[in-house]
């Protein structure tokens, strides 16, 4: 199967009630580099003009930007800009893959660096806690040495008829514990779920932050979370490795998710994150287009800055 | 433990005396084999028998007076009455031989690079430790303490861990072992460096005699470590020593190191993130900080990149710390070794890293996250504490030997849950000691603190260290939190110490660091109230002692017409509603007056409301209200004054609960009198003692635009009552302090443009409304000029305006025509002026002291 090109404008825009004297930013927009996706071109368009911008890559290997606006402003503008070729992922036969037990106990005693990478992910993270509530939930799916993915296909198929996509029920605080009674949620919160799921049973499970297509292909139904970023799940499987999965659309990652970067949870990949000084409130819009193009589409007609340095220059306000 | 909170405690020690059975004595400090006195007591055995009971306790009580007029406290959280609890220190210390203190030195040396090498390999290197098997994964990917933005971090110098405190206990065997190791921002060597100053005092002769090791080189290698570290090795480094406020339970000592080590104490809020740097914001402007001393635990020290919920943090000095332009000691995400689960794998990763045995070892620790510790802990429960294997300082602790079976069990099974959430410990007997109280000696359970610092290449160990006593016989308990006390520790000099020089000797650094000049802005802010307070609460006092010296002189029902007056002045000035507020909360408890009851209007309701006023009220306005605030206010600049006026500053406490049938004028007025003495003493030591730099200009400023203001306030109160002035104005120029100003100069009672003349056109007078604005402008030029801080022009024209006016000689014509003086005149100018300082206040607030941040998620 051929890769496909998406055109990807993510604008962040914040009104502030009273003039911010500084404000410190984070940024994790920049869809980074993995073994099924391309980044060809990246930029951001901040408004005003930030006195610092510098990047790094962060402990899960994600691409962050620090920005600072040191004077006084009413309003703050982000636009990420990337141009991203993806290919199909790799799925095995579900029926195939190991014992999930088998999984569970290679990440506890593997030393191979693998291994040792998934070990992070089996564990309590911040916003998302393991438990035997949620332990149980899974093993209705994770029989005895059922295949690790057939299971989590099952697990999958039960959330799915189990909670409701409702963008109105949760907002980015709500506790997991909340999804889990109340039953309704976005993506954010499915991701959350699944993953407190597998890492009650000891399995190696990731918040993935991305996109997804806006408009389907022809003949394909519009996926649910198109509107802003989307966020799924990857599940570590020893000789197979990190297999995405999206529990609110109940799938395999395709052609049409294109990931930023991904940590334990919300918390290591928010998109934006910041520290105001001086001001009260604030007022967010978040928009995300996802668009695609020819799959020959390269950098060349992007404009001209290189990917990873690329802030632009819109002047300053005052 | 210093920085534990309650509950915690030291966990080793507690609950082991209950288990002695079967258990061997505890070791004891002092007293050998068949009760001989150890070698390196015999001296101190010596003196405390020559000196006898009664003078040891007079010297003692000397001591005492110290560690009070010291202000020297300790925060107990959780207890409003536990605020600013007095250190506890007993006059005997313990002591350590010169080759005890070798071994011990030479073991907390390889501890300490045994840390910051696991430090290094976890957060700068490949964590090959984890890799091959030394350290499980889990006690570090599933670690709380693990921050996970600071790997990768630069340090200069490649060294983490700069100072390690290690809590030490010698069991039965007279065998030292540490039980907690102190990664991130050990607390305790200010106090260790205090009690030695108090000892020394008290046993000045016994102290030379037994030659005991100084502390100061130490503070002196900790001091020029912090300097070696500035990023590109800059000479004469900015250093500050960052504080989490004066809300900490170690507070005191926050502000003693720094005015020790010379370097200035501030807050998160006294730092911003500018261009990749982390500045202190002074009044002069932003300047750059190269090394940050910490006493915030590493997660809250960046909302932005740690703990978003902090507010005790710089937003951004991750980043900074990530683009090499700051050190932070110790660096951020060494808080991660305090797990005690880490003790169990120290002695593998000692023979591993450094190739050696550990010499110090642990108290014998076993992580239930391994199958082995789990199996262990399973068998063993009964001579086992188990503790949290994370968080030390927030989880509780069980001591196996104490709980039902069916609370075993339950804990098993907790256990078995989430094995790798729990450490267990041997219970471990502390050593006893002497311990001197009213009754004479006891023993008591001890404990040790010790330092090394490093800059990676030398180690600096403090010869002596924090020793902590429980706080009573039967208690094994040892825990700040819990209302243990203290010792000093002497180490005794062999052949080649030095022995302890003259404690005045040791160089008192200047109170700030030379290259920093500036001000901090919230300490400019914190001055400017205390001013302000200390002037507010004065004048209230002396309203207060004038109204009661009035209703003390007569209380017959002829002179009511004075007490109308007297009431329309307090009306005036606003004291009435709050007088009226506070007697309606307690309607007629004044049981001493017997005319209490009596109708609405009467003098003796008058007495009854002031009264009610000075002993009950506490609402806003209030004395013991302004008092919190002149300590709130102190506290947040504790590093800039001295001790005496600290010593002052600790007068001025609420009174406690005077008994109603004590409560009378006579003693209201000597409450008063005794307070506005204390504020006296205050003003004076402030004027006497504080270098004339920004910041007694800013406490100045504070208090000359509250007495601007009181006066504004008074002078049209007055205008307003109706009557004869005479008696009025003698009551005013009496609140003013101005009485004997005006008799010398008029020779007669009180008249309208006599009193006008003293307290509002004399610019000599300093309690006149000329002199707070002359002196204000000197201020706002003194800023501007010497200290380059930005005034705005407008102010000053402002004030030159006011002053135009009331200097003028139209002014002055009016008043001298007296008798048809027209009071509204006055009345407006005095409106004018309040409005204008109001507006300046507002203005100076705006301008220098707003910190306040916001977060985004």
């Amino acid at each position: 199967m051929q890769h496909l090109v998406y055109d990807i404008v993510h604008v962040t825009e914040y009104d502030y009630q009273g003039a911010v004297s500084v404000s410190h930013h984070l940024l994790r927009l920049e869809p980074r580099r993995t073994p099924r996706q391309q980044c060809r071109h990246h930029e951001f368009q901040i408004f005003p003009k930030p006195s610092v911008v510098t990047s790094h890559g962060d402990y899960f290997g994600n691409r962050a930007h620090f920005i600072a606006v040191e004077y006084p402003h009413g309003s703050l503008s982000i636009t990420s800009k990337a141009r991203v070729a993806v290919s199909p992922a790799f799925l095995p036969d579900t029926s195939e893959t190991p014992a999930w037990e088998t999984v569970r106990s290679r990440c506890r005693v593997d030393r191979t660096w693998a291994a040792l990478e998934a070990n992070e992910y089996t564990h309590p993270s911040p916003l998302v806690h393991t438990s035997p509530e949620f332990a149980d939930y899974a093993l209705e799916s994770f029989t005895r040495a059922r295949p690790i993915f057939e299971a989590l296909s099952d697990l999958m198929t039960r959330l799915q008829s189990d909670f409701r996509f409702d963008p109105t029920a949760t907002t980015v605080s709500t506790p997991l514990a909340d999804f889990h009674k109340n039953r309704r949620g976005v993506c954010q919160d499915f991701a959350h779920f699944l993953i407190a799921c597998l890492r009650s049973i000891g399995l190696p499970a990731r918040y993935v932050s991305g996109y997804l297509e806006t408009d389907p292909p022809p003949g394909l139904l519009k996926l649910r979370g198109v509107d802003a970023s989307h966020a799924w799940v990857s599940l570590f499987c020893p000789g197979i490795g990190w297999i995405d999965a999206d529990p609110t659309n109940n799938c395999y990652a395709s052609l049409r998710h294109i990931s930023i970067g991904w940590g334990r949870d919300y918390g290591d990949i928010s998109p934006v994150r910041g520290v105001l000084i001086g001001g009260t409130q604030q007022i967010l819009r978040v928009s995300v287009d996802v668009s695609a193009l020819s799959p020959d589409a390269g950098a060349e007609d992007a404009p001209t800055i290189q990917a990873g340095a690329a802030v632009s220059t819109a002047s300053p306000s005052r | 433990m210093l920085e534990t909170q309650q509950g915690t405690a030291l966990i080793v020690a507690a609950g082991a005396r209950r288990m002695a059975d079967g258990m061997p004595a505890p070791h004891d400090e002092c007293f050998g084999e068949g009760g001989r006195p150890r070698p390196q007591w015999a001296g101190m055995i010596d003196a405390v028998e020559r000196l006898g009971t009664a003078r040891l306790n007079a010297r003692w009580d000397e001591g005492l007076r110290m560690i009070r007029e010291h202000g020297v406290t300790y925060n107990v959280y959780g207890d409003p009455q536990g605020r600013d609890r007095p250190w506890s220190l007993d006059p005997v210390p313990l002591i350590l031989s010169a080759p005890e203190w070798r071994d011990l030195e030479a073991g907390l040396i390889q501890r300490s690079r045994l840390l910051d090498l696991v430090l290094r390999d976890l957060y700068l290197g490949t964590q090959r430790l984890i890799v091959d098997g030394f350290i499980p994964p889990e006690l570090v990917y599933s670690n709380p303490g693990f921050l996970r933005p600071c790997r990768g971090l630069p340090v200069v110098g490649q060294v983490m861990l700069h100072l390690y405190g290690a809590d030490l206990i010698r069991s039965a065997s007279g065998e030292w072992m540490i039980f907690a190791d102190r990664t991130q921002s050990t607390s305790g060597a200010g106090y260790a460096h205090e009690n030695r100053k108090v000892v020394s005092r008290v046993l000045p002769d016994e102290i030379r005699e037994v030659s005991v090791r100084s502390l100061s080189p130490f503070f002196r290698s900790l001091r020029s470590i912090l300097e070696s570290l500035a990023p590109g090795r800059r000479e004469n480094p900015v250093m500050v020593l960052l504080t989490p406020g004066p809300l900490n339970a170690t507070y005191f000592e926050h502000a003693y190191l720094a005015r020790h080590l010379g370097i200035p104490l501030v807050e998160g809020a006294d730092l911003m993130v500018r261009d990749l740097r982390v500045c202190l914001k002074t009044l002069e402007g932003l300047q750059p900080v190269d090394v940050i001393l910490r006493r915030v635990d590493d997660g809250f020290c960046d909302p932005l990149e740690l703990r978003a919920e902090s507010v005790l943090g710089v937003p951004g000095l991750v980043q900074v710390a990530r683009a090499g332009h700051v050190t932070i000691a110790n660096a951020l995400g060494s808080g991660l070794l305090e797990s005690p689960a880490f003790l169990a794998f120290l002695p593998a990763l000692c023979r591993h890293l450094l190739d050696e045995d550990l010499l110090l070892p642990s108290v014998p620790t076993w992580w239930c996250g391994e199958a082995e510790g789990l199996r262990y802990v399973t068998g063993q429960l009964e001579r086992l504490v188990i503790k949290p294997a994370f968080g030390l300082r927030r989880g509780r602790s069980w001591f196996g030997h104490q709980l039902a079976a069916a609370d075993k069990a339950r804990l098993l099974e907790l256990i078995a849950s989430r094995p790798q959430d729990f450490v267990a410990q041997e219970c471990v007997l502390p050593s006893s000691a002497p311990v001197w109280t009213p009754r004479g000696f006891e023993r008591r359970s001890v404990l040790l603190r010790a330092y090394v610092a490093t800059d990676g290449s030398e180690h600096a160990v403090l010869p002596g260290g924090l020793t902590r006593v429980a706080a009573s016989v039967e208690d094994p308990l040892v825990s700040m939190q819990g209302g243990a006390g203290s010792k000093d520790t002497w180490v005794l000099c062999s052949g080649e110490d030095d022995g302890e020089e003259s404690l005045s000797a040791i160089p008192a650094h200047a109170s700030t660091d030379r290259r920093l000049t500036g001000l901090p802005s919230r300490a400019a802010d914190s001055l400017f109230w205390l001013g302000r307070y200390t002037e507010r609460l004065e004048q209230r006092l002396r309203v207060l002692r004038c109204v009661l010296g009035q209703l003390a002189s007569d209380t017959s029902p002829a002179t009511s017409g004075r007490d109308d007056r007297l009431s329309h002045l307090l009306a005036g000035i606003g004291l009435l509603p709050v007088l009226a507020e506070a007697a309606a909360k307690e309607p007629s408890t004044l049981t001493g007056d017997p005319s209490a009851t009596n109708s609405d209007n009467g003098p003796a309701d008058l007495t009854r409301k002031v009264l009610e006023w000075i002993y009950r009220f506490d609402g806003p306005g209030s004395i013991p209200d302004l008092m919190g605030r002149i300590r709130q206010n102190a506290a947040a600049v504790r590093d800039r004054f001295s001790g005496d006026t600290w010593q002052i500053l600790d007068r001025l406490v609420p009174q406690p609960d005077v008994p109603t049938t004590r409560r009378s004028i006579a003693h209201a007025l000597g409450l008063v009198q005794g307070l506005i003495l204390n504020l006296a003493a205050f003003n004076g030591l402030a004027m006497e003692n504080m270098t004339r730099g920004p910041g007694w200009r800013f406490l100045d400023v504070g208090r000359r635009l509250e007495r601007g203001f009181s006066m504004t306030t008074l002078m049209t109160a007055a205008a307003f009552v109706p009557g004869s002035p005479t008696p009025l104005l003698e009551v005013i120029l009496d609140i003013a302090d101005s009485g004997m100003t005006h008799r010398q100069r008029y020779f007669a009672s009180a008249r309208w443009p006599d009193v006008i003349e003293v307290l509002v056109r004399d610019e000599s007078n300093p309690r006149a409304l000329a002199f707070q604005l002359s002196a204000f402008r000197n201020h706002l030029d003194a800023l501007q000029g010497e200290f380059r801080v930005g005034v705005d022009n407008r102010w000053s024209a402002l004030i030159e305006g006011i002053q135009g006016r009331l200097l003028s000689a139209e002014f002055a014509r009016e008043v001298s025509e007296c008798e048809g003086f027209d009071l509204h005149t006055l009345i407006a100018l005095m409106e004018t002026c309040a409005q204008g300082l109001s507006g300046l206040s507002d203005d100076l607030t705006h301008r220098y002291f707003s910190h306040t941040y916001f977060r985004v998620s």
